[in-house]
C-alpha cells in the first residue's frame, strides 16, 4: 500500500482479504463468547475455554472415526460408550429431579440409581452398536453434546463448587489448571494424531462480484458456512440471555452472587447451565475449526486469540464479542497481507508472523483510549 | 519446645523489624544457606545440579519476580515469558558484543536492566487497564517479545537457525565450565537477589505496593502515585526475571531459541507462585521446587511401578497430573505452601501445649 | 456536653459554586460554604444528598464541572488526589477503605508515605538512612497507636479486625500524615454508643492537641450537635442551610428536608 489512494487493482484483493478475515472473526467471536457467558454468570475468567474447544473437536473427530489411515480400537468406544451412558443417566435424572421438584411426587432414590443404571445401559448399547465402525454425524454430534455437558457438570462439581468466594485470580488459576488437565486428557483419551472432521461441506471456491472485479472475489463456502452457523448460535444466545426466565436468573447471578442467591436462584444450577453452554459453544467452534484446520493439539492456542477480542470488546458484552471478533479477525488478516511484508522488507525480518501479536497490540492501544472497552459503561468510582 | 520466642524481648524498633525477629529462625535459615554453599558441593552429583538445584533456584528468582508484581501489587502478569527472553537476549548481546565485559555478573545485571526497561513500557497501560484485562495486555508483550527475538535476526546475531549459544563465561576472570561452578554463582546471586527483594517489600516500597494492591483509589488518595507505584513494581519485578531469564540461557542451556522464553514458561512462573504463595517471599522458592520436582518424579513412576509408557503418553499423562494437582492445591490451600508453612510454625510454637 | 462557642478568624477552605454531575445525574449543584481553621465542620444531609461526592471534590477524587475551591489561598479548580495529600488533606471513607492484607502497623505507616524519601538503592540494602528513617517513622506511628489505644492489635492484618477498631486504624492512618485538614466520612457510622464516645473523644482531642481542621458527615444528630462548630446541610445536591448548630435546628429548610415535606 504505497499510495495513500487504494487504485482499483488493489481493491480485489482487499476486499478479498477483508472478508477472509471477518470470516475467521467469526469463529473468534464463538470462541469470545464462551468465555463471556461463564464470565458474566461466575466471574470466572474461563482461560479452559481452548481447551474445552480442543476436547469437542477430538471427540467428535475420533467419534466420526475421522481417522486418516488408522483402525478404530475398541477401548476408544467403551470408554465413549461408558460417558455417553453416564451422560444419559445424568440427563435423565435431572430432568426427573425436576419433575419432583415441581410436584410431581416423590420417588424413591433406589429408582433414580435403576434409572440412572438403565441410562448407562442405553448409552452402552448404542456405543456398542456402532462400536466397529464410524458414528454417523447425526450420532456423533449429540454424544458429543452429551460429553461436553458431563465435562460441565464434572468442573462445576469437582472444581468451581470448591472454590466459591474465591478471589478471581484463584479461579483463574484453577481454570488454567483445567485447561492443562483437558490437554492431557482430550489427548490420552482420543490420541493426538490429526483428525480432520468432515461435515460434507462444498470444498470449492467460489467467485462473487465477477462483473465488477477482474475475476471475482475467491470465498472458501466453507468459511460462509462457517459464519452462518456462529451468526445463528450467537443470535440464539443472545436471545436465550435476553428473554427467557433462566437468562434473566443468569443476568441476576452476573450482577450479584449473594444477592440472586437470597432470592431463591439455585447458584449449582445456573453455573451448571452456563457451563454446558459454553461447552456447546466450544463444540460449536471446535467442529468448525476441525473442518477448517484440522484438528490438532493447536486449536488450544488458537483460541488464545479470543482474548484481544475479549479486550476490545469487554469481558461481559456480548455484541462486543461479535463485533470485537469481526474487527479482530479482519484487522489481523488485513495487517498480516499488507503490512508484514513492509515490515519484513523495512527491517530485514526473518518472516512476518505479526499476526501473533497483532491483535492483541491492536487491542491494547484500543484499550488505552477506552478502558472500558467497545460496550462497557464506563465505571464511576466511589469511595 | 525448641521453637518458643518467650523470652525474647525487643528493646528497640530497629530489633523488632528484623527479617526474622525470632532467634531459631534466624539460625535455621543460616544453617539452610550454610548447607548449600558448603554440603551440597560436597555431595551433589551432575545430575542433581543440572536437573534439579539449578533450575529450582533459577526458577526461584523468576518466580520471587512476579510475586512483586503479582503478589505484592496485585498486577496479573503473564508475560513473565517474554522478559525473561528479554534478559536472556540483552545478556546475549552484550556478551556477544562487548567480549570486555565478560563478566556474567555485569553481564547478568544488564540483562536484568534491560528487562526492567521493557517492562516498564509494557507496565504503562496498568495506568488504566485493571484486573484481567491487565492479564490480558501483558500477553501482548509476550507475543510481541517472542516474535521479536524470533525474526528481528540482529538479536540473534544472524544464525541461520535463530538459536544462540554461549562459550566461555567468566566471573572477575574466574572461569564458570562445572555444574558446581555454576550452581555455587547462581546460589550466591539468589541469595543476595531474595535479601534484595526481601527488603523492599518489608520497607515503604513493599508497603507502597500493598497499598496499591488492597485498595488503589485509597492509595491515591493517601498520596502514593498509583503510576509511579505500579511502574516501580513493573521494574523491580521485570529485573529480577530477566536476571533469572538471563541466568536460564547462559547457565542452564547454554544454547537457546526463543521458544525456552515462550508463553508456557509464563504458566510455569505463575503457577509457582500461585502454588508457593501470593505476597510471600518464601512461597516463591516452595513453588519453584514444587514445580521443579513434580516432573521427575511423575517421569519416574511408571518405573516404580513396573509399567511401561509411551513417551506421549506420559507427556499426556503429565499434562492431565499437572492440571490436577493445581486445582486440587488450589482447592486445599488457595493461599498456597507458604500458608502451610506458617500453620505449621504456628502449631510448632505452641507444641505440645496447644491450648 | 453542649454545642461550644468558640469564634474562627482564618479561612482555610472555602468552597465556591461547585457543581457536579455524572452524566446527566447532577450529584451538587452550586455549593458554596467555607471552612475555617482550627473549626469542626459538620457536613449533614439525608442519604444520597451529595455529601460524599462532596469530600470527594475537596480531596482532588472528583473533579466538578464548575466551581473552584480556595485552599490556604490558593484558588483552584481541580487537582489530583496524591496533590491533595501533599497539600495537608487526608480522610477516611465511608465504606472502610484501609489496606486488607497488611497488619495495622503498616497501614498506619502508609499514612507517612509523603514524609519517606529514601531510593531504592538504599531500601533494597536497607542499612543507613532507609533504615534510620524506618524507625523515625515508626516512632511517630506507635505514638499514633498509643494515643488510639490499638496497641494490642500492632501486628495483627487489619481485614481481622472488628468493625469499631477498623474505623479507628483508619483515623490512625490520616493522622499518620499530620494532617492541616482532616476530611471524616461518617467516622460513627455503625457503631455502638461506647464506640462512639470512644470516637467523639479522639476526633475532640485530635482537634484540641493538634488543633487539626476537621471535617465530616455524620448521620448521629447529636454527636454532629454536640461536638461541630458549624454545620452546612445539604439536600438533592444543593445547601440548604448553613450556620452554627442552634441556627440549624431552627432552620426550616432542613426540617422539612429531615421529615420528608415534598419538594
Amino acid at each position: 500500500m504505497a499510495s495513500s489512494e487504494p487504485e482499483p487493482a488493489m481493491l480485489g484483493p482487499f476486499l478479498e482479504t477483508l472478508i477472509g478475515g471477518l470470516l475467521t472473526g467469526v469463529l473468534y467471536s464463538l470462541v469470545a463468547l464462551g468465555f463471556v457467558l461463564i464470565f458474566k454468570a461466575s466471574g470466572v475468567f474461563n482461560f479452559a475455554q481452548g481447551a474445552m474447544v480442543l476436547f469437542a473437536a477430538l471427540t467428535l473427530a475420533r467419534l466420526t472415526g475421522a481417522i486418516d489411515g488408522r483402525e478404530v480400537h475398541l477401548v476408544h468406544f467403551i470408554v465413549a460408550a461408558a460417558i455417553l451412558g453416564s451422560a444419559l443417566a445424568f440427563v435423565a435424572w435431572y430432568a426427573w429431579r425436576e419433575y419432583v421438584a415441581r410436584g410431581g411426587g416423590a420417588i424413591e432414590r433406589r429408582r433414580i440409581l435403576l434409572l440412572a443404571a438403565g441410562g448407562a445401559l442405553i448409552g452402552g448399547v448404542v456405543a456398542g452398536a456402532y462400536g466397529k465402525g464410524s458414528w454417523p454425524l447425526w450420532l456423533a454430534l449429540p454424544a458429543t453434546a452429551a460429553i461436553m455437558g458431563v465435562l460441565a457438570y464434572a468442573i462445576e462439581r469437582l472444581v468451581l463448587r470448591h472454590l466459591v468466594n474465591q478471589e478471581g485470580i484463584i479461579l483463574f488459576m484453577a481454570t488454567l489448571g483445567i485447561a492443562y488437565f483437558l490437554d492431557g486428557f482430550g489427548q490420552t483419551l482420543w490420541g493426538s494424531d490429526i483428525y480432520k472432521i468432515n461435515l460434507g461441506l462444498p470444498k470449492d471456491p467460489i467467485f462473487l462480484l465477477e462483473g465488477v472485479f477482474e475475476g471475482g472475489l475467491l470465498v472458501d463456502p466453507g468459511d460462509l458456512v462457517a459464519a452462518v452457523i456462529a451468526a445463528v448460535l450467537v443470535v440464539v444466545l443472545a436471545v436465550f440471555f435476553q428473554k427467557t426466565r433462566v437468562g434473566r436468573a443468569l443476568r441476576a447471578v452476573a450482577d450479584d452472587h449473594a444477592a440472586a442467591q437470597s432470592v431463591g436462584i439455585p447458584l449449582d444450577t445456573i453455573w451448571l447451565i452456563v457451563w454446558t453452554v459454553s461447552g456447546l459453544v466450544a463444540l460449536a467452534a471446535g467442529v468448525i475449526w476441525g473442518a477448517k484446520l484440522g484438528v490438532q493439539f493447536s486449536i488450544s492456542l488458537i483460541a488464545l486469540k479470543a482474548l484481544p477480542v475479549l479486550i476490545l470488546g469487554g469481558f461481559t458484552s456480548v455484541p462486543g464479542a461479535i463485533i470485537g471478533g469481526l474487527i479482530i479477525g479482519a484487522g489481523e488478516k488485513l495487517s498480516e497481507v499488507f503490512l508484514a511484508p513492509i515490515l519484513v522488507k523495512q527491517f530485514n525480518l526473518a518472516g512476518g508472523g505479526i499476526e501473533n501479536w497483532f491483535a492483541y497490540v491492536l487491542a491494547l492501544i484500543f484499550l488505552l483510549f477506552r478502558p472500558q472497552g467497545l460496550f462497557g459503561e464506563r465505571i464511576i468510582e466511589r469511595v | 519446645m525448641l521453637y518458643r520466642e518467650a523470652g525474647q524481648f525487643k528493646t528497640s524498633y530497629g530489633a523488632d523489624q528484623q527479617i526474622f525477629p525470632i532467634l531459631q529462625d534466624r539460625i535455621f535459615v543460616l544453617l539452610v544457606i550454610v548447607a548449600a554453599f558448603l554440603v551440597v558441593p560436597a555431595i551433589a552429583s551432575p545430575y542433581l545440579y543440572t536437573e534439579i538445584l539449578i533450575p529450582f533456584l533459577i526458577l526461584s528468582l523468576a518466580a520471587i519476580g512476579l510475586n512483586i508484581l503479582v503478589g505484592y501489587c496485585g498486577q496479573v502478569s503473564l508475560g513473565t515469558g517474554g522478559f525473561m527472553a528479554v534478559g536472556a537476549y540483552a545478556a546475549y548481546n552484550l556478551w556477544l558484543r562487548a567480549p570486555e565485559f565478560n563478566n556474567l555478573i555485569v553481564v547478568f545485571l544488564f540483562g536484568g536492566l534491560m528487562a526492567a526497561a521493557v517492562g516498564i513500557l509494557f507496565g504503562l497501560p496498568s495506568l488504566r487497564i485493571k484486573g484481567f484485562y491487565l492479564a490480558v495486555a501483558t500477553l501482548a508483550s509476550q507475543f510481541f517479545l517472542d516474535w521479536m527475538f524470533a525474526r528481528v535476526k540482529w538479536f540473534t546475531n544472524y544464525t541461520p537457525s535463530g538459536s544462540v549459544a554461549v562459550g566461555k563465561l567468566e566471573v572477575f576472570g574466574v572461569q564458570i565450565d562445572q555444574p558446581v561452578e555454576r550452581y555455587i554463582l547462581i546460589l550466591a546471586i539468589v541469595v543476595v537477589a531474595t535479601v534484595v527483594a526481601k527488603n523492599l517489600v518489608r520497607g515503604h516500597i513493599g508497603r507502597s505496593w500493598m497499598a496499591i494492591r488492597d485498595m488503589d483509589i485509597a492509595a491515591e488518595i493517601i498520596g502514593f502515585r498509583p503510576l509511579r507505584t505500579k511502574l516501580s513494581a513493573f521494574a523491580v519485578s521485570s529485573f529480577f526475571i530477566g536476571v533469572a531469564g538471563a541466568m536460564w540461557g547462559f547457565l542452564r542451556l547454554g544454547s537457546w531459541e526463543p521458544l525456552a522464553f515462550d508463553i508456557n514458561r509464563s504458566f510455569q512462573i505463575l503457577f509457582m507462585v500461585i502454588i508457593g504463595g501470593l505476597g510471600s517471599i518464601l512461597g516463591s522458592f516452595l513453588g519453584a521446587a514444587f514445580i521443579v520436582l513434580m516432573p521427575i518424579l511423575l517421569n519416574q513412576l511408571p518405573g516404580w511401578l513396573g509399567v511401561k509408557m509411551s513417551t506421549a503418553l506420559l507427556s499426556h499423562l503429565e499434562f492431565m497430573v499437572f492440571g490436577a494437582m493445581i486445582v486440587f492445591f488450589l482447592i486445599v490451600e488457595p493461599h498456597g505452601l507458604a500458608r502451610l508453612w506458617s500453620i505449621a510454625k504456628e502449631k510448632l510454637r505452641l507444641w505440645p501445649f496447644p491450648h | 456536653m453542649s454545642a461550644r462557642a468558640r469564634s474562627f478568624n482564618e479561612v482555610l477552605l472555602s468552597v465556591e459554586g461547585i457543581s457536579l454531575s455524572f452524566g446527566g445525574v447532577k450529584a451538587l449543584t452550586d455549593i458554596s460554604f467555607d471552612i475555617a481553621k482550627g473549626e469542626i465542620r459538620a457536613i449533614i444531609g439525608p442519604n444520597g444528598a451529595g455529601k460524599s461526592s462532596m469530600l470527594n471534590c475537596i480531596n482532588g477524587f472528583y473533579h466538578p464541572q464548575q466551581g473552584a475551591i480556595t485552599y490556604k489561598g490558593v484558588r483552584r479548580s481541580q487537582m489530583r488526589p496524591h496533590e491533595a495529600a501533599e497539600q495537608g488533606i487526608a480522610r477516611t471513607f465511608q465504606n472502610i477503605a484501609l489496606f486488607r492484607g497488611m497488619s495495622t502497623l503498616d497501614n498506619i505507616m502508609t499514612g507517612r508515605n509523603l514524609r519517606m524519601k529514601t531510593g531504592l538503592f538504599w531500601q533494597a540494602l536497607r542499612i543507613g538512612p532507609a533504615e534510620r528513617e524506618e524507625i523515625e517513622h515508626r516512632r511517630a506511628v506507635e505514638e499514633i497507636i498509643d494515643f488510639l489505644e490499638i496497641q494490642h492489635v500492632r501486628k495483627v492484618p487489619v481485614g481481622q479486625l472488628p468493625y469499631g477498631l477498623q474505623k479507628r486504624v483508619e483515623l490512625g492512618r490520616a493522622l499518620a500524615a499530620q494532617p492541616e485538614l482532616l476530611l471524616l466520612d461518617e467516622p460513627m457510622a455503625g457503631m455502638n454508643i461506647e464506640e462512639k464516645q470512644d470516637m467523639c473523644r479522639f476526633v475532640l482531642d485530635v482537634n484540641d492537641e493538634f488543633g487539626t481542621t476537621i471535617c465530616l458527615i455524620e448521620h448521629d444528630m447529636g454527636v454532629v450537635m454536640d461536638i461541630s462548630d458549624r454545620v452546612v446541610v445539604l439536600d438533592y445536591g444543593r445547601k440548604i442551610g448553613d450556620g452554627v448548630p442552634d441556627e440549624i435546628k431552627r432552620n426550616q429548610a432542613v426540617i422539612d428536608a429531615y421529615l420528608g415535606v415534598g419538594h
